[in-house]
This record gives structure tokens, sequence and C-alpha cells, in this order.
């Protein structure tokens, strides 16, 4: 048995990883869905802009009463989509959070495998049962998933980043460049590695 | 897994296989099980792979999933610099030899230079902060190696487009990796280019390549010396000439040497078909050389400018002179950096709109012409330097005959050359050496590309000057007055001679005037091109006298060479004689004139290089002589006939008894001649018979012949010649004779009176 013991202390943080894996990933869902509205109103904001831009206040009668009317309304525009842009500061900081912690668990489990590498043998790393994949396999989702988590943060701060109260045409196309951003990964690629492990976390 | 490691007694082969989709980023080499074991490596260990192409990379060596042996499949993500771009679509196999397991320390400092990417829109300068944490997340996890670049993966977003390993601490070498708690600097300086950068051969271009040179080296490494003289570095080069005399081969040489970057664009791939949008694209490139040059000292190459830029002013011109309108802000804008160098180029510097060409846009403008004889020299040299010649091939003797073509010509001239050694040479398949039977036969279907388009150009049969009977003192004088100058220049130079111009031949019909000329450019390797009044005539006013000067343009490109001008009478008039108004022919006459006997060239047909001393052989190689036929030399104008324009006015007389006996012979050395035929007694009868009256009589002898013989015919008797003596009459006689030989007096009178 002496001989199984790093594998079993592998296994062993493997099992314990995955749990927080899935918890992440529900946060991680839940954050994105709470940022679309966010970002179809911060859109909204932009067509008001634009709109409020191309309309000529002095031609329109009731609205000439009003001094400096186009400045208030575009100071006002102006705060809410900061006031938006808070909001989605504070989600992509949550999306941070999911990212470190998944990725420090996934570190903890490699640097485990690392410490038994030489002990645990090549076929043993590649030994999988019906309920169990292999260690290898699944040391492999592990990194793919945080890669996915990493690059996924990545281009969601990226493409906020880029918000430019100038570029009108960019922020009402946010909501589609954000979806764009979940289409582009592969999507299920938590969900399927968190099933295939489903009967290795059980044993 | 330690007994195992000796089961590969041979070296085994691994194929490599195209990454997975999902792989790509990972930095993963997937190998077998049994690969796995032979290196001792464990999941995610390091290792580095020695590419066949002499590159390496590294990667964290992982299990393929299949557990298959004998392949591999690697993300080159860090690779050695010359690898990293074009490894993806590597195929075939590596030895297991090539992998090697290496330590993986991890680094507590990195330094970095970053690439950044060109970004689209928003300029400026970027913050050092967001390029750090992209480096960060780039390089997090990863095994690096000194030396290498990291790539980043295309899609992906961020500031950096690929990271050099400059150093680290402990020193990445063989490899180290990068851990959250790794610090990362940037690098000030860019890594020294390691590799040497291919040379880019450039063969006679030097006067041009150096005034791109300094324009480019000026600000480069005098920055300083500059701004204290309070002046501003010339920034736009015009490079005008010929299609194919590497131009834009120029600029890619001196770019690569000087270490710049090269942005280069041809214009008609920036017109837009929306109004406006060739503007926009223009604007765009602008911007995107300003972007490179605040990085690097860059280079923007404008292609055929004249697509852009043509001359403004004319009706329907208003899309064009707004994108030409940009174009001059834009170059009048960059003078807030002095990186950007504008080079443009185009082979109709005069299709230009004037604006363009000034100081301060178009600084300097360099005129690359057809290369002369000892440009084509250097070229040779430049482009046979790899081939396998033989000791055999005279470079010089090639350059000679190469007359006319450019650099474009000469490579395609080796190549079919090298193309021909290949294919023909049986006995050495292993190593082919060219030799010069190979440059002759690529010689023979390589046309030079500025004579494509070359009004009168013509496939001549080659005649030798053996094949014309008779005329020996015509031959010499033919030989010294055209030959001669183009064979052995210093000897003329030595004997202080101007170049002669031109040479009029004159005299009965059928007296082998054009035959002559064929020989003549058979013998002389020099550019040919014949005239005739089919080229030159056209119904619209102008156009005439336009092909003429285009004749001697085109033909003055292609030095040395002859323009020859059959039955000129014809194509010229007389202005002496002809009383009528000014018609086509006078003005034609009057270009040939000013060809002549101009007062110079156009700017755009400069050639080699204009500053130091001109060797003699240049002087006489950029002579074009003109040669002239006629069999009514009394109705050319008197101003043609004077010395510097046609300067030698030879006389062809009809064969005397000698000359028709060699012409005789000439004629019946293909035929079945009988025992009894006499040619000296046949010479002696036909007085008054020019050389194709000989011709049609030999023929017409051999036809009787037939006749009476039926088709057995074996043999021409003499009794056939004399029958067909009967019924051919010489097409010449006394009193012609006399006309030509009395204005052949005349001619000696009117110089003598000139004296």
């Amino acid at each position: 048995m002496t001989q199984d013991q790093p594998l079993l202390a592998v296994h062993e943080a493997l099992r314990k990883c995955f749990p927080v894996v899935e918890e992440q990933q529900g946060l991680w869902q839940s954050t994105l869905r709470d940022s679309q509205p966010l970002l179809a109103s911060l859109s909204n904001l932009a067509e008001q802009l634009q709109a409020a831009h191309n309309l000529r206040f002095g031609d329109v009668p009731p609205l000439r009463a009003f001094p400096d009317l186009k400045e208030r309304l575009r100071r006002k525009q102006l705060a809410a989509g900061d006031t938006v842009l808070d909001k989605l500061g504070e989600r992509l900081a949550t999306l941070l959070k999911v990212r470190d912690t998944v990725s420090r668990h996934v570190e903890q489990v490699l640097e485990i495998y690392e410490q038994h590498a030489d002990s645990i043998g090549i076929d043993a790393v590649l030994q999988a049962s019906v309920v169990s994949p292999s260690v290898a396999d699944m040391l492999e989702w592990l990194q793919d998933i945080e890669r996915h988590y990493r690059n996924s943060y990545l281009k969601r701060k990226y493409l906020l980043s880029s918000i430019q109260w100038g570029d009108l045409a960019n922020i009402q196309a946010l909501p589609k460049a954000w979806d764009q951003i979940s289409e582009d990964e592969h999507q299920s690629l938590v969900q399927d590695t968190l099933l295939n492990v489903s009967f290795f976390l059980e044993e | 897994m330690a007994p195992d490691s000796g089961s590969f007694p041979e070296e085994p082969l691994l194929k490599v296989l195209p990454l997975d989709a999902r792989d790509r980023g990972t930095q993963r080499c997937r190998l077998g099980p049994a690969a796995f074991r032979a290196l001792g490596a464990h999941l995610g260990s390091a290792v580095k792979i020695s590419l066949p192409d002499g590159g390496s990379c590294v990667c964290a060596a992982w299990l393929r999933r299949d557990g298959a042996d004998g392949f591999v499949q690697l993300d080159p993500q860090c690779a050695s610099p010359g690898t990293a771009v074009g490894a993806s679509g590597f195929r075939g196999s590596l030895s297991l030899r090539s992998l090697r397991l290496v330590s993986c320390p991890s680094l507590r400092l990195l330094t970095v230079w970053p690439v950044l990417r060109e970004r689209a829109g928003a300029p400026g300068a970027l913050n050092p902060a967001a390029v750090l944490e992209a480096a960060q997340e780039l390089l997090r996890n990863r095994p690096i190696s000194r030396g290498h670049v990291v790539a980043a993966p295309p899609g992906a977003p961020g500031p950096v487009a690929a990271l050099h390993i400059v150093s680290g601490a402990p020193s990445p070498d063989p490899a180290g990796l990068v851990t959250p708690r790794t610090r990362i600097s940037l690098s000030g300086v860019p890594p020294s280019e390691a590799e040497p950068q291919p040379e880019v051969p450039l063969g006679g271009l030097s006067e041009a390549a150096d005034s791109l040179r300094e324009l480019l080296h000026l600000p480069l490494r005098y920055p300083r010396t500059l701004a204290a003289l309070g002046l501003a570095v010339p920034r736009g080069v015009l490079l005008a000439g010929p299609p194919g005399v590497g131009k834009t081969q120029l600029v890619r040489a001196v770019v690569r040497e000087a270490g710049a970057e090269l942005l280069a664009v041809s214009a008609p791939a920036l017109q837009g078909a929306r109004p406006g949008e060739t503007e926009e694209n223009v604007r765009q490139v602008f911007e995107r050389a300003r972007e490179l040059a605040s990085r690097r000292p860059t280079l923007l190459f404008l292609d055929e400018v004249d697509a852009l830029c043509p001359r403004r002013g004319g009706p329907h011109r208003a899309a064009e002179s707004r994108v030409v309108a940009q174009v001059l802000t834009l170059l009048d804008g960059i003078s807030g950096d002095r990186e950007v160098v504008v080079v443009a180029s185009t082979n109709r510097p005069d299709a230009l709109d004037p604006a363009l060409r000034r100081p301060g846009r178009f600084d300097r403008e360099v005129v690359i012409g057809t290369p002369t004889l000892k440009q084509r020299k250097a070229i040779l040299q430049v482009i046979t330097s790899k081939m396998p010649i033989s000791s055999q091939v005279d470079l010089s003797l090639l350059a000679e005959m190469t007359v006319g073509y450019v650099g474009a010509d000469l490579t395609a001239l080796c190549r079919e050359a090298a193309l021909h050694a290949l294919l023909h040479s049986e006995k050495n398949k292993d190593n082919p050496a060219v030799d010069e039977a190979d440059f002759l036969e690529a010689f023979k279907k390589i046309q030079p590309s500025s004579f494509r388009s070359i009004v009168g150009l013509m496939d001549i049969k080659p005649v030798g000057w053996e094949q014309i009977g008779g005329l020996e003192d015509v031959k010499l004088k033919l030989k010294q007055s055209i030959e001669w100058p183009l064979k052995f220049p210093q000897e003329f130079v030595r004997m202080g001679l101007t170049q002669p111009k031109g040479v009029l031949l004159y005299g009965p019909p059928g007296c082998a005037k054009t035959t002559l000329v064929r020989a003549l450019a058979t013998s002389c390797h020099c550019s040919f091109v014949s005239v005739s009044g089919a080229d030159l005539f056209s119904p619209f006013v102008g156009d005439s006298e336009k092909v003429l000067s285009q004749v001697f343009r085109q033909a003055r490109a292609n030095t040395p060479a002859i323009v020859f001008l059959d039955e000129i009478d014809s194509i010229l008039g007389s202005r002496s004689i002809s009383k009528t108004e000014c018609n086509v022919q006078e003005r034609v006459l009057s270009v040939l004139l000013n060809e002549l006997d101009g007062v110079g060239l156009k700017t755009i047909e400069r050639r080699g290089s204009k500053s130091d001393q001109q060797e003699f052989q240049e002087v006489f190689n950029r002579n074009v002589m003109i040669v002239a036929a006629t069999n009514r030399p009394d109705v050319l104008d008197d101003a043609l006939l004077r010395p510097g324009r046609l300067d030698k006015i030879i006389y062809i007389p009809p064969p005397d008894e000698k000359g028709r006996l060699s012409i005789l012979k000439v004629c019946t050395k293909n035929m079945p001649m009988g025992p009894d035929v006499s040619l000296e007694n046949l010479a002696a009868e036909t007085c008054f018979f020019s050389g194709a009256d000989l011709g049609n009589l030999c023929k017409e002898a051999a036809l009787l012949a037939l006749q009476e013989n039926g088709l057995e015919a074996t043999t021409v008797k003499q009794e056939h010649f004399l029958k067909s003596l009967k019924t051919v009459k010489p097409s010449l006689s006394h009193k012609d004779l006399t006309l030509y030989e009395n204005l052949f007096q005349k001619q000696g009178f009117s110089n003598l009176e000139d004296i």
C-alpha cells in the first residue's frame, strides 16, 4: 500500500479541489448573469447620449425655454454611466476573486503532484477506471479550467477598459461583445469536466 | 520506469502531428508514455526541444490523451526567435534525442523586452503598468528559456504581442518557471539581434543605396548634432526608374541593413470604391507608420505612387485631387516624428503631381536607370554568388551580351540557366554546375523586359559577314564606323575620337544594304531596333513624332543600341526640296534631328552613377547609333547629312566582277552544280546585275534545270545559267549608276565648299 500512498495524496487533493471549482463556477456564472443588465443599461445610456447629441435643442420650441439643457442632460447621463461602470467594476472584482481562488487551489494540487511525481509512475498516472479518470487527465482539466478563467477574465477586463465616452458606438455594442466572449470560449468546459469527475468525487 | 529507458537502442523517431485546437496556447508538448519513460519526465516537467531548423523551444511535457507512442505534438509558444513565427505548420519527425529534460527552477526575477501589438485605434504612449500586467498574465506558470520569445496567442487581447526573455535570476538557462511570485521587469533596450539578418543581395545600386541609407541613418546616429544645427532631416525620397531595376529590392535591403521597420504599401491597394475611402486608407497607413515609428525607425514605402498621386487639375479629377491633397498634408504633417522616412517609387515620375516633388515632401529624387555594363556585371556577380557556376563562365562577357536587361531579367536569366543545367546534364545529377552553354541557352529564352513593349523590335535572322559576297571595303568601313566604337571604346578614347552618331548607306536597290545592316546587328551584341514607316505613321497629329521619340528613348535605355531606318527617304521629307507646307514627314525629320543632336537628355533617362568620372567604357556604351539606308540620297534634307548627325555616308556600289563572283558562290552554295559550270564566266557576263539579280539568276537556272529534266534533275548545268541569263535582265542601268556616282562626286564638292 506504500506504493499507492503518493497517488492517494494526489487523489485527495483532487477531491478537495473539484468542489471548490464547482462552487466558484456557480459564482462566476451568476456574476456574469448579473452583469448583463448593467451592460444593457450602459448600452441604453450610450444610445441616449447619441440621441441627445444629434438633437438640436434650439429647434425644438418646448425645450427652448430651458437654458443649457444639453449640457445638463449630458452631465446627468454621464454620471449615470459612471455609476453603472462602478457596478461593473465590482462585478469584475468578483470575477477576479473567482479566478484567484481557482488558481490557488489548482496550484496546490499541482504542487502536491510535483512533490510526489518521482514516486508515482507513469502507468499509475495514466491508469483510469470506470469511475475515476486518470490523474493525468484530471490535472490537465484543472490546468485548462484555470487557464479558461484567466483568459476569460482578461478578455472582459480589456473589454471594459476599452470603454470611452467618446466612442458611443462601441458602448452600444458592449452587450454583444460581452456575450461574444462567452461564446468564443469553450463554454461548457467547466461543466463537462465536473460531470466527468462526478463519480470520482462521490467515491 | 528506469529500466525501460534503455529499451530504445536506435533512437526512435517521433512523428510530429499538428496541434490539437484545445492545446493551443498551453505550451504543452504531448508525448507517449514510452517517450515519457525514456526521458524520465513527469507531467508538466520542462522539456527543451531542438527543432530541425536549428531553433529550439521549451514546452511542458504532457501525456497524449490516447496514450499512443511514436508521436509528438508541440505548441512552440516559447521558442527561439526564428522559429517562433512559422512553427505551427512544421511537419516531419523528431528524434527522441532532440528532446531533453531540463531542470526548471522557479524564478525570482525576470527581465523581458515586450513587443507591442499595433493597435488600430487609440494611439499614444502605452501605460508601462498595463504592459507589465499583460506580461505577467502571459508568462504565468510557464517554463521559459533565456533568449526565447514567448508569443501571445493570436486571438488574445492585450497590448503585448510577444515577449523576449532577456535575463532573470536564477538565470533561466536552460529553463526557468515563472510563478506568481516572480518579479517581472521590462527591459529598456531591445535584445541584440543575435541571428544575423539574411542579406538581401544588391548589385550595382550603390549610389542609390547610399542616398537612402544616409536618410535612415542620419537621424539615428547623430540626433543631437542635427538638433543643434536646427535642421529638419530630409524625410522623403522618390525613386524613379523602369520596372524591374530593383527599386523595391533596394528599399528592402537598405531597411534590413539599418534595422528599421518597413511598412510597404502598394498605392493601388489603397484605392477605395466609395468617395473618401481612399483618403481614409491613406490616413490609416500614415497613422500606422507613425505608431511603428514611435518604437523603431520606420520607412514607409509607397510603391507605384503614380497611381495614387496623379497630376491634378484635369476634368473629372476631383476625387483624385482630394487624395493627392491628403497625401500632401500627411507628408507635411509627419514633420514631428523624424523617424518616418517616406519612400515612393514610380516608373512615370512625370505623371506625379508637381506639388509632391518639392523639398519637404520628396526631398530627393533618385533615378535608377537600366543597369550599365558595370552594373550588370555586379548584379550578375551577386546573383551567381550562390550558384554553382563553372569556372569557364565569363561574367564580363555575359554582362556585355545582356544589353538592356534589368535586374529582374538577369535573375530570370540565371534561373533559366540553372534550370537548364539541372534538366539537361545527365552525367552529374548530384552536383550540377552551370556552365557557359546553359547561359547561352537561357539567353535565347529570356528577353529583356524593357524591350517587350518597344516599337520596332526585330527578330533578326543572324547573318554573318562572310555570307555577303564582295563589298569588302564597305564591310570594313561599316565595321570601322559602327562595330569598332562599340567593341573597342578604349582605342577611340585614346585617339581622342568622339562618338560617331550615324551612318547613311546609299546605293542602287538590291545591293545588300539591308543585309549588311543585318550582319552588323548580328556581329555586335547590341539592341537592334528597326523602324519603318508602318511603325511611325498614324492618322493622329503628333503621333508619329511621339513614336519616333519613344523609339529613341527606349533605345537609349538599352544602349549600346542601333536604330535602323530603312528607306529613310520615305520616312523623312526634305525641307530644302519639298515646297509644300509643313507636313508630317518634316515634323518627323525635325524630331529625328533633335534626337540625334539635341541639347541633352531628359532627367528620367539618367543611368548609372552621375557623379563620378565615367570610364570610357561607360561613355561609349551610352551610345545610340543610327543607321539609315536609302536608294534616293538626293531627296534627303541637307541638315541630316551634316557631320554630327549622319556623319558617315557610305556608298554601296553594285558588285564588280570579283564581287559578282563571290555573290554567285554564295548563292550557289547549296545548289548541286554541274562540272561544266564556270562561275567566273557568268560573273564576267553579268554586268549591271545587282546582288538581288544574281540571286534571281541562280534561282531561275535551278528552276530551268528542274523544268527540263523533270523532278529527277540532279545538277544545274552551265546551259541553264546561260538560258536564264537571256530572260533575266539586270535591274541597274548605266544611267542610274552615273547618277549615283555623280551624287557621290557632288557630295565631295559640297563638303569642299563648306570648308
